[in-house]
This record gives C-alpha cells, structure tokens and sequence, in this order.
C-alpha cells in the first residue's frame, strides 16, 4: 500500500519514461555499475543467526591465538591454545567445546577495515556493510536480508533481534516495513508482540471483540474508504503476529531440560531461541552477547575487563557448540548460516590496566553450517595478530559472502527512491567457500 | 573493581561553627516537628542571583574585580537552571566556560540554631556576612566509565529528597542571633569536560529534626522530593517565560528591521499584477479564493467535489494540523458552545494562537532541515540541536524570511541549539554541501544530493552546483572531497554517471541558481546584519529576497501538502520536473505569503478556512495522481504521524511521559560536545536516537525506548543524517501490533491513579455520561446508539460497585533510577539496575486502587479497543 510518497520513480513511471525509470538497473546508469563478470549465486541457505560480540572481541584470545603474552609487558595470546578439528589450527582453550566443531565452520581471520576508534561507527560499519552516507540511511544486512527473502508466513517477522535497538540494525532507506522485532531479555519477551502480564486469552478476546464492533461501525459509516478497510486488514495481520502460533516459539519451556542446560546461560538461551525462531520461518536472528556483568566490560576488554574475559569465552563457547549440535540435529545446519561477527579486534599488547585496545586492521569473524565449504581457515595474520598477510577480507567482501550464502546477488540494485545503491559496495564473495 | 572508596556523594561534613557572636538567642522557639515552620517569619525578600564570566582561571569563586554580565531573582537558594543568554537577534549564546552565579540575600532567621545544607555537584561556597561556611569541592572530569554507582538513596521513612548523584552535600551547624546577615551562595558551572548545567544546586537551612526548607523563600520550599519536583518545575516555566520576554526585548530592533524590510516588499510586490481569481459557477462553494481556483478546474473537468465534513470531523482535523494533538475535550465542549455559523473560523483563530502550533511545526522541519543531534558521541552528520531555536522561532512567530536568513547565517549556541547548531556536520568532509543540498531542497525546491559524489543523472544540477554554493556557506574556496568522488573500479563497467570535479579541486564561491534569481535590488536591502561570512549572507539574501518568487513558491506548496496531502508540485522538495497542478494557484498563494510579511499564519489560515480543505477526505491513492489529474476535489486521506499519535495518546490519558532525561551523561562530568543533555521531553518532537550501537544495557535508558520504538515503527527517523519531505510510514501491522501489546499501549490504557480515565470514573454520573465523554476524549465524537448500548453492556455489570471507599492515590510509573551516568556504566551494578528496570516496565503502571478491578479492567478493555481502531489513526 502506498501512502502519499511521491518519487522521482513514479513520476518517471507515471509519466511513461519506462526507458530511464524503470531502466535504470539493467541499463546501469547508476554508480552501482554491475560487474562485467558476475559471479554466480551458489548460496542454499535460507536463514541467518548473526551472533554479535558487541566492544570488539579479541580475535587473539579467541580465534586467531598467537604466543602467549604476560598481561603485562609481552604481547601476546592470555590464555594456552588448543587443537580443533581443522588439522594444524588453533583457537584459544576456552573454547574447548566449539574446537571440535570447527569442521563446520569457517574462520575468516583477516576482516580488515579502518575504524578502530569508535564503537558505534564501527558497528555501523559491520551491520551496514558501509560506511555512512550523508545523502542516504544504509539498510542493515537484516533488513536487507529480510527485503530479499521476505517472510516465510504471514505471521511470523522476517526480521529478530535480542538485543538492543539503534541505528546500526535499523532498516535505513528500505523503510520501517523491513525492520526487526526485538527483545532485550529473554525473560521480557519481545516488546509489542508479548502482551502485557494481566491480559489473559479471554481478556484479549474480550477486547478484540470490542475492537471489531467499532471497526464494523465505522467501515458502515464510511462505504468504500479503502484506507480504513485496509487499516483493519493490515491490524488484524498485526494480530495474527501476535498469536499463539509465533508466540509459542518463545517458550523455551518445550525444550528437553537437558538441551537447555546444554546451551549454558542467558546468552546460551538466546541462541536456543534462535533456533526456535529459525525454526518457526524468521529469516534473520541477530542475537547480541552484552551480558557485560560477567567481566564488567563486556568484549570490550580494556584494563580490567581481560580478568575475565575467559568468562564471556566459556559462555560463547558453551552456546555456539550447542547450537550447531542442535541445528545439526534438527537438519537445520546445511541451510542456516550461522555468522559470529563483532566490530573489531584487539591488539596483542596490553594497556596500563592489564587490558587490550581496539585493533580493526586485522581481526576474525566465523561462520559455520549455511551450506558452506566449512572445516577451513581464510586468510593469515603475522605472529602476533597484528597485521594481515595473506588474503585480507573487506567488510563489504564478508558481506557478499553472507549474501551469496543466502542466495542474495550481493550486486543486485536496491533503490533509494529513485537512485541505485548494490547491496553491497562492490563486495565479493569468498569464493573458497562456495561451490 | 577497586575494594575501597569514598563516595564523594556521601560524604557529609559536619562543621559546628561559632564563629558569631551570639547575642540574643532569647525568643528561640523550639525546634518544630513540621518543616518550614519559620517561613512565615521571613521577609520574602528575593534572592539577588549575579551572573559572571571570563574570570581568571583558578580564582573564579573569588569573584575578584568582576563585572557582573546578569543579574536577576530568584525565589530561594535552588537552582535547576539559568535566563539562557541572547544575542541581538534572539539566539542563544553560550556563556564562558566556566561561568560563575552568585546567589545572596540580606536576611533576618529567628535565633537559634540552625544546619545550613549545601548540595552541589562542582565547586560552591556558602558564606555567611562573608565568612565561607560550607565549600564543596570541583567535580572532576570522568574519564573510563568505571567510577563506582552509589548505593540506593537510604529514605528510612524520611520524605527527605535525598541526594542526588554526584552531587556532594556539606552540612554545618550554626547559632543564630536573629539579626540581618548576608547570606551568599557562588558556585562554579562548568569546566574544561564538565558540563555547565547546575543539576539540584542548593542551599537549604532548618532546626535539628526538621525537614529542611531552601533559603530565601517566604512561601517556603521543603527540602522533599514532591516540593523539590514542584519548584523546580516551575523555575523552569518561569525561565522559558522570562526567555521569550527577554528575547522579544533585545531583538526589538531587528524586529522592526524586518518589519520595515517586510513593508518595503510588500509595496515592491503590490506593483506587479496579482493573479486574479478565476469566476465558477458554484458560488455556494466558495469560501474563499482558494475555493475558485480550485473549482474552476473541477468544473472544467465536471468532478464534483466531496462534501464537508461534519463539524466534529473538522475540528479533530483541524486541532491535529494546528497543535498536533487530537482535541482536548473541554476545547470540543467550547467549540460546541460557538455559534454553529462563526465556529470553524474561531476554532482556526484559537488553534493558531496555541503554543502547539510551534511544538508541531519543529517535527515537520527537523525532518527537512536535517536535525539530528546524538546524545552520545558524535556519529555521522550530527547537527547541533537547533530544534529549541526552531521551537522558539515558531512560538515567537517571526516572519518566515527572517527564520530563513537566520538559519542561514549560523550564528549563536552550538549546544544550545541556535542556527550556529545548523553548521554542524560531524565526521563530514564537507559539512557545507551537506548544508547546501539541505537549504536548497527545503527553500527552493533543488535536489542537490545527487550531484554531491558527481553530476546527477537525467537532472540539471551539476556538482560544481553543490560546491561552488557550499563554498559561499563557507565564506571560501572549497575542495572537493575525496568522498566525493566515484571511483573507477577494474572489472566493473564504467559508471554512467559524469564526473566533471577532481578530488582536492578548489571550488569558488559562486551563487548556482542564477536563473532563479541573479543581480537584485531587493536582495542587497534584506537586514542580514551578522558576523557570518559576507558570501553566506549573501546567499541569505538570495533565498528570501522576493525576486526569489521560488522560496515563497516552495513554502507555500509545503503548506499545500501538508494541509491537502498532496502537493501542488510534486515532489514538494525537487521542481526540475515540475509542473504545478494549479499554476494561478501557486501564484496567488505565493504572493499572499508575502504580501502578508511572510507570516505562515496568514497562508496556513488561507488554506484552513477555504472549503475544500473543510472538505471529506479522498483516497490516499489521490496522492500520486500525475499533475493534470490532481483536481484537489478534497484532501487527501492521511493519518497520524508518529509525533502526532504518540502526542494525542499520551493527551488522551493525561499522562505525561515520566521517562528518563535524554542524557547519558546525567553526572555531567563528561564533555559537552560529547554527551548532549536533550532534557525531558514534554512533546514527541523532543526524543532523539538514544544511540545504543554499543548495545549495553547500562547505556538503555528504557522508558523513553518503549516511546521512541512506537515513533520509529510508525515513521519518525531516530537519526536524521539526509533531509526527507515526505516520510516512510504506510501502516504496517508491526505498527498495530506495537499499538495493542507494547509498552506504550499498554500505559495509555492503564487505570492508574495518573490518568484521566480513572479521576472520569471515579466521578459520579449515570454510566451513559462517562461512555460519552471516553469517546469524546479519544474520537472527538460521541458514540452512536448502538456503540454506547454495546459499551455500556460492558461496564453496567461492574459500574454501581467500582468505588474502593478509602483507597489513596500511589505512584503510577516507574521511575527512572538516577545513579547511571556514562562515568559508571561499565560496572556490573549499572548492568543490573537497567535490566531490572526494563522488567519492571513490562507491568505496565501502578493500576490505581480506587476503582475495583473488575471494573478497572472492564474499563481498560474500553479504552483499549478504542484506541487500537482505525478511527483512531486516520486523521479524519
């Protein structure tokens, strides 16, 4: 439905100049000039659980660990290293469970980009694919993936996240309609769906059935007014959203006990219920780890922060390799890419307070199941961690990866009323990991 | 986390001072058990508050050889803020960084012992006849994030408002003898990465045991939370008066500048022919000369236009497009009361004149000039937040062209959000052509965005458009950026696009539109007397100056649309295609405006009183109609904005929004340019984005994200990086949902003993009344029959026994837990108190024990059916 938006495309449209309006993709007249070879959409996967290590987690003391440093003067990896299922790799021994597992997944160690000083452009950067543009609002990657896919049922959102909502996740230029349903806690629920505690089945009943006999009055009243019998159909959508059938996809009560314990705590429980939500025809679950109680600082680990960041370690641990079991188990893994993504890395030194620094030259993010050729490593960084020295990964090359995974042309034009933008800024694909 | 600390917000100092001579402490009363009891023995007299600035740093609070820069009065020894500082042409200025007031009092106490109380969060000193007393020390800039969060505010029972953090409190205890003293309270404000706002300074005195009361009042001021919370208020009502009366003062004369100015265009235009109203054959259509443009086309085409709607339809209309609210119903009551011939133009003349009228307008230019203040860090084209200029503008109602030339010359306050805040585009490599493509989309219908990185396609305007017209905002040569390039990428065909610009290309100031308008007369008469660059006044001239006929073009097709739904030029922001759908009409509304001295009343009541916008509503569909097929036969069909809708709810129930200050650095001990304090926001226009992108709880301020979620769900923008005209908010059923389920919703509907639903049932009258009246107040219409049978089957089973006889009033929201601050939200305790406190807002408010719950909730389910219909969201 249409409300008064007026576009250039439309007038264009309107007025019958289908050459360039309408043209404007396939003829390329945009900046978004299309490659001379596109590569091929090899992607089987049809959902995305996007972890988001929200601070910028040290990919040296977790994915990519090099010698071991002192906490002090010498840099280096906090912790001992451990074998994994990739011959000759190592992550960090806190995270003994996922290690195993590493044949499913796919470490990109050399994600690389230049905003190392703050946190939200940094973020932005990662859930937009781009830096900002002052002339339009940049979808984030859910949003996007959402408007490419679309809903699987009309009554569940293509688009989840547990986390907290800003600009970063927002659906930018595509327009509210793309963006996500949200929850901070497990125990909260997600806001707006979930109705408040005193309003039972039969209270809710009750209302509705109020609530239809002023809409019956005032479509009598006003005979042949479109807007508001589509304002009626559109809320009771909205309704059917809100019913028992999503709903229910929220009580993580249904599960085997022994399957929740195995997944750990509160963040654990998140990836259980994106599971669940995958499960129920949601596209895109972004779940947030930023329980920042356990060290303090969250993956942000300056200064004290690093005492314990074997805490966040354990955790992340605990849920990533239960949730790829459960996928596995459920035939969920080969068709839901599963990306563990976070803002920037972290230098090897230490600063004054035992902590590290932000490092956004070189740092890892892992993806696993979605289809992939997983068991392997992309890229390399030096001995430390510091720099990148084989096959560095851009931000937009890491996008098109998850796009392509997805079955999204990471070319393809979107349009920003009447300008093309390509989902991603000339990103590629990695193309080890497909075909 | 360190084991051991002092809180300096603990700590308490007790100084027995005697250093008086203690003459005649006869006639002491003893020491009361109520607070405040000495209040009548005091004169009453006003508190002297002296402002001064650029003192020598370091001895700022001796005040040595200072002359004074403010001086006014205040009722007692509180401060929650201070008379903002004015330049000649009304704008906020900021005062020097530290500044310095001081507060005295010439004053008679009874004897007696006394425990003088100073609370401050930076350096003050309270002296008697000269003698320091209580001092508190400088508040020191945080730099981690990793100071330790106080503990809960220990009440034992006591009505005490406690101290707030991080402020310090110093008591001492003197002896009195019941003669006149000075009594001089100075304080520091502000500092190198403080910021210059007072939080709760005050000085307050009472016997031992007593509540203390603030100094200097004769109708005294406990020292309780509700006392505190009333003052406070109502310094700052008195403040925003005192503002604008000064502001009004001080600017006389650029007033009558303009003014004059105003008259000479309105002479300069009245020499050229007007375009004349076209005859039509319905006269009884008319209503006024909009009406004949706009039959005359309908009569051409034989469409027949819709009919008028009822007088209760207008009237929400009318009261949503003025003040963008739905109708309070004591103002449907009066509109009722006006004769049925005379009431629609008196209920325009009451609307205009209402202070809603500034707070609707501001949502609508926020959006297109951009306004995108972060409260955290600064992010991509942040400006400062001139929305309180542009609130101040509009509740001043200065002619249009001066807000303009204003804007344009950036001058004043960056924080305190003056045009200089307009200037501000953080982390851009050109912030001038961001502004350029800005003023020229919003004043002259030119879309430059797209010739910023290169030569916009299938458009006239060119990139040497943008820069050469941002380097006259400069006042010098600009260089291109390299952002602002397309670069040429191996593998990839060519881009179409043309660039004709090199990055690091100087480009020189040089006005683009010249076939708009070039050499003027006009133009070098406009009163742009400023210390901006000459170039930018320069084009502050250009804009307004009536050869321009497009910048008044421009403003009134904006008005057009917003009233009508569509506009008489399509797209309202980019004319190159224009082509207007009443040509005669643009030019007789265009000439009107400045004819009028550019008052957008006089348009907007054009526009209001003519028939057709009186008219029933068409399809929203009639919106993007191709010029010659739009008739205009009614106005389009819209529905609420999310300002709009949030704003009636909150009207509705009578409540306010009781949610957090915006502002994550409450403490204020982190830098200005940082960390913006918006304040708490009264209208929907106020909230921002709360900037969470580092997604941690202890940064959530939860209750203005439950408001700020259904604004953003029903299309208002959290950030604004690029200037929209027209919003993205078809209805989706996210926004129904959020409506029915969500935290909001959920507030509005609630019976608590905040809202005026509960005092309307609580009120005696037959069951039929109160139905009446909860459909007035929500549809500003009564029920129909069959709606009021079918409403009050059910509530009649629960009505006759809702009362709860002796049941009080409570608190109904939750209210937000002071003690995070940016300076210690990285401790686990922060976590915890806002993720505690998002559990406790899903409960929704106290629900009041006054009424029954079954009646209650029986209730509840009334106004939440209403609220969730259609009827609710359509504007009619």
């Amino acid at each position: 439905m249409k409300k008064s938006t007026w576009t250039r495309r439309d007038f264009l449209k309107a007025s019958g100049a289908t050459a360039v309006g309408v043209g404007i993709g396939q003829s390329g007249i945009g900046l978004a000039a299309e490659p001379g070879n596109q590569e091929r959409v090899h992607g089987k996967a049809d959902a995305c659980i996007f972890i988001w290590l929200g601070g910028g987690a040290a990919h040296i003391d977790t994915f990519d660990p090099k010698g071991r440093g002192d906490g002090k003067k010498t840099p280096g990896c906090y912790y001992a290293s451990i074998d994994t299922a990739i011959r000759d790799v190592q992550v960090c021994e806190h995270l003994r469970r996922t290690a195993p597992l590493l044949d499913r997944c796919v470490l990109i160690r050399t994600l690389t980009h230049d905003i190392s000083g703050e946190h939200g452009a940094a973020t932005n950067l990662m859930h937009t694919g781009r830096r900002p543009s002052e002339t339009i609002a940049y979808p984030s990657i859910g949003s996007i993936v959402s408007h490419q896919l679309g809903v699987k049922s009309e009554a569940v959102p293509a688009y989840v996240v547990m986390g907290y909502p800003n600009i970063a996740r927002d659906p930018g230029f595509l327009g509210p309609k793309y963006g996500y349903v949200y929850l901070t806690q497990i125990e909260t629920g997600p806001n707006g769906l979930i109705r408040a505690p005193d309003v039972d089945n039969e209270r809710q009943r009750r209302r509705e059935s109020l609530l239809s006999t002023w809409q019956h009055e005032y479509e009598r009243e006003h005979p042949g007014d479109h807007n508001i019998r589509g304002q009626t159909a559109i809320s009771q959508q909205g309704f059917r959203m809100a019913g028992p059938q999503f709903l229910s996809v929220f009580d993580l009560g249904k599960e085997k006990q022994s399957l929740r314990e195995s997944y750990g705590g509160e963040f654990g429980q998140r990836c259980l219920l994106a599971r669940r939500l995958v499960q129920s025809g949601v596209r895109f679950v972004e779940v947030s780890f930023n329980l920042n109680f356990l060290n303090g600082t969250g993956w942000d680990t300056h200064n004290d922060g690093q005492i314990n960041q074997h805490l966040l370690i354990q955790d992340l641990d605990q849920a990533l390799a239960a949730l790829l079991m459960d996928l596995e188990k459920n035939r969920l893994l080969e068709t839901t890419l599963v990306v563990v993504a976070t803002e920037f890395g972290r230098p090897p030194e230490f600063d004054t307070g035992g902590g590290r620094g932000h490092q956004s030259v070189a740092f890892t993010c892992v993806l696993a199941g979605g289809g992939l050729r997983t068991g392997q490593v992309i890229g390399k960084t030096d001995e430390l961690g510091r720099k990148v020295v084989e096959r560095p990964v851009t931000v937009p090359d890491f996008h098109a990866t998850i796009h392509s995974a997805l079955g999204i042309n990471p070319h393809k034009n979107l349009y920003a009323d009447e300008r093309p933008v390509p989902i991603t800024n000339r990103g590629s694909p990695i193309a080890e990991l497909f075909g | 986390m360190k084991s051991s600390y002092l809180p300096q917000w603990t700590s308490t100092l007790v100084v027995l001072v005697s250093f008086f001579t203690l003459s005649a402490a006869i006639g002491a009363s003893p020491a009361s058990t109520q607070g405040g009891s000495e209040a009548a023995l005091l004169s009453g007299d006003p508190v002297k508050v002296t402002v001064f600035e650029n003192l020598p740093a370091g001895k700022e609070l001796e005040l040595t050889e200072a002359p004074p820069t403010e001086e006014y009065t205040e009722r007692a020894f509180g401060f929650v803020r201070f008379p903002t500082k004015y330049s000649s042409n009304a704008l906020a200025l900021d005062r020097s960084t530290p500044f310095v007031i001081r507060a005295s009092l010439h004053q008679a106490l009874p004897a007696g012992e006394y425990h003088f109380r100073l609370r401050s969060k930076g350096a003050a000193r309270f002296l008697i006849d000269g003698q320091a007393l209580l001092t508190t020390k400088a508040q020191k800039p945080n730099a981690s994030g990793n100071d330790p969060v106080p503990p809960p505010a220990e009440r034992n029972n006591s009505t005490w408002r406690p101290v707030q953090y991080p402020h310090q409190e110093e008591l001492a205890a003197i002896q009195l003898d019941g003669e006149k003293h000075h009594f001089t309270l100075i304080a520091l404000m502000g500092s190198k990465g403080l910021v210059p706002l007072p939080g709760e300074l005050s000085l307050s005195f009472g016997r031992e045991g007593e509540v203390p009361q603030l100094l200097g009042s004769a109708d005294p001021v406990l020292l309780t939370d509700e006392a505190w919370e009333s003052y406070a208020a109502e310094q700052s009502a008195r403040h925003n008066a005192a503002d604008m009366a000064r502001r009004r003062a001080i600017s006389a004369d650029t007033t009558a500048r303009w003014q004059e100015y105003n008259h000479q265009v309105r002479d300069w235009v009245k020499k050229r022919p007007a375009p004349e109203a076209p005859k039509v054959k319905s006269q009884e259509l008319v209503f006024n000369a909009i009406d004949q443009f706009v039959l005359a086309r309908l009569e051409e085409a034989q469409v027949v236009p819709t009919p008028l709607t009822s007088d209760l339809e207008f009237f929400r209309r009318l009261s949503l497009d003025t003040v963008g609210t739905i109708p309070a119903v004591e103002d449907v009551s009066a509109f009722l009361n006006d004769p049925p011939s005379q009431r629609r133009r008196q209920a325009i003349d009451r609307f205009l004149n209402h202070s809603g009228w500034a707070d609707h307008w501001v949502s609508y230019w926020q959006d297109v000039l951009a306004e995108n203040p972060g409260i955290l860090k600064p992010d991509l084209n942040n400006s400062g937040p001139f929305r309180w200029w542009l609130h101040q503008s509009f509740t001043d109602n200065i002619p249009f062209n001066r807000l303009v030339a204003e804007l344009i010359q950036m001058e004043g306050s960056i924080f305190q959000g003056a045009p200089a805040a307009f200037k501000l585009a953080t982390l851009n490599d050109s912030p001038m052509a961001a502004k350029a493509d800005i003023l020229s989309q919003a004043f002259l219908g030119e879309k430059l965005s797209c010739a910023r990185c290169h030569d916009a396609p299938d458009h006239p305007r060119k990139q040497r458009d943008t820069f050469s017209f941002a380097a006259m905002l400069d006042g010098k040569p600009v260089k291109i950026p390299v952002s602002s390039t397309v670069p040429f990428v191996e593998g990839f065909r060519k881009p179409r696009v043309e660039v004709t610009l090199k990055p690091g290309e100087e480009i020189s100031p040089h006005w683009p539109y010249a076939e708009l308008v070039d050499a003027s007369d006009m133009a070098a008469i406009v009163p742009v007397s400023s210390t901006a660059p000459a170039t930018r006044r320069q084009v502050a001239a250009m804009m307004v100056t009536p050869e321009n006929e497009r910048f008044a073009k421009v403003l009134v097709n904006r008005l057009w649309k917003r009233y009508l739904g569509a506009g008489l030029v399509e797209p309202a922001e980019d004319w190159y295609l224009a082509k207007p759908s009443h040509p005669e009409l643009l030019e007789y509304l265009a000439r009107e405006f400045v004819v009028n001295g550019y008052d957008l009343k006089a348009i907007v009541r054009l526009i209001l009183t003519s028939r057709v916008y009186q008219q029933k509503p068409l399809p929203a569909a009639a919106a993007i109609a191709e010029p010659k097929e739009r008739l205009f036969p009614g106005p389009i069909r819209r529905h609420l904005s999310a300002e709009q809708l949030v704003d009636s709810l909150y009207r509705a129930a009578g409540k306010t929004f009781s949610c957090e200050e915006l502002n994550l650095n409450p403490a204020g001990n982190r830098p200005l340019n940082e960390f913006l304090n918006l304040g708490n926001p009264q209208r929907a226009w106020q909230f921002t984005a709360l900037m969470n992108e580092r997604d941690r709880p202890a940064l959530a301020l939860p209750i203005a994200q439950s408001i700020v979620d259904v604004l953003t769900t029903y299309g208002w923008r959290q950030s604004r990086q690029n200037p929209m005209t027209v919003r993205q908010d078809a209805p989706s059923p996210m926004q129904t949902i959020l409506l029915a389920n969500g935290i909001v919703g959920t507030r509005i509907t609630r019976l608590s003993d905040d809202s005026a639903f509960t005092e309307l049932a609580l009120e005696d009258r037959p069951l039929q009344d109160l139905v009446n009246e909860t459909f007035l107040r929500l549809l500003t219409r009564p029920p129909s029959q069959s709606e009021s049978r079918v409403a009050q089957d059910y509530l009649m089973l629960d009505y006759p026994d809702r009362k709860q006889q002796g049941a009080a009033k409570q608190k109904s929201a939750v209210a937000p837990d002071k003690r995070v601050s940016w300076a210690n939200h990285l401790s686990a305790e922060a976590t915890l108190i806002r993720m505690e406190e998002e559990r406790r807002l899903r409960m929704g408010d106290i629900p009041t024990s006054r009424l029954s719950s079954q009646f209650r909730e029986s209730y509840e389910d009334l106004l939440w059916s209403l609220v969730n219909s259609p009827e609710f969201t359509l504007i009619p």
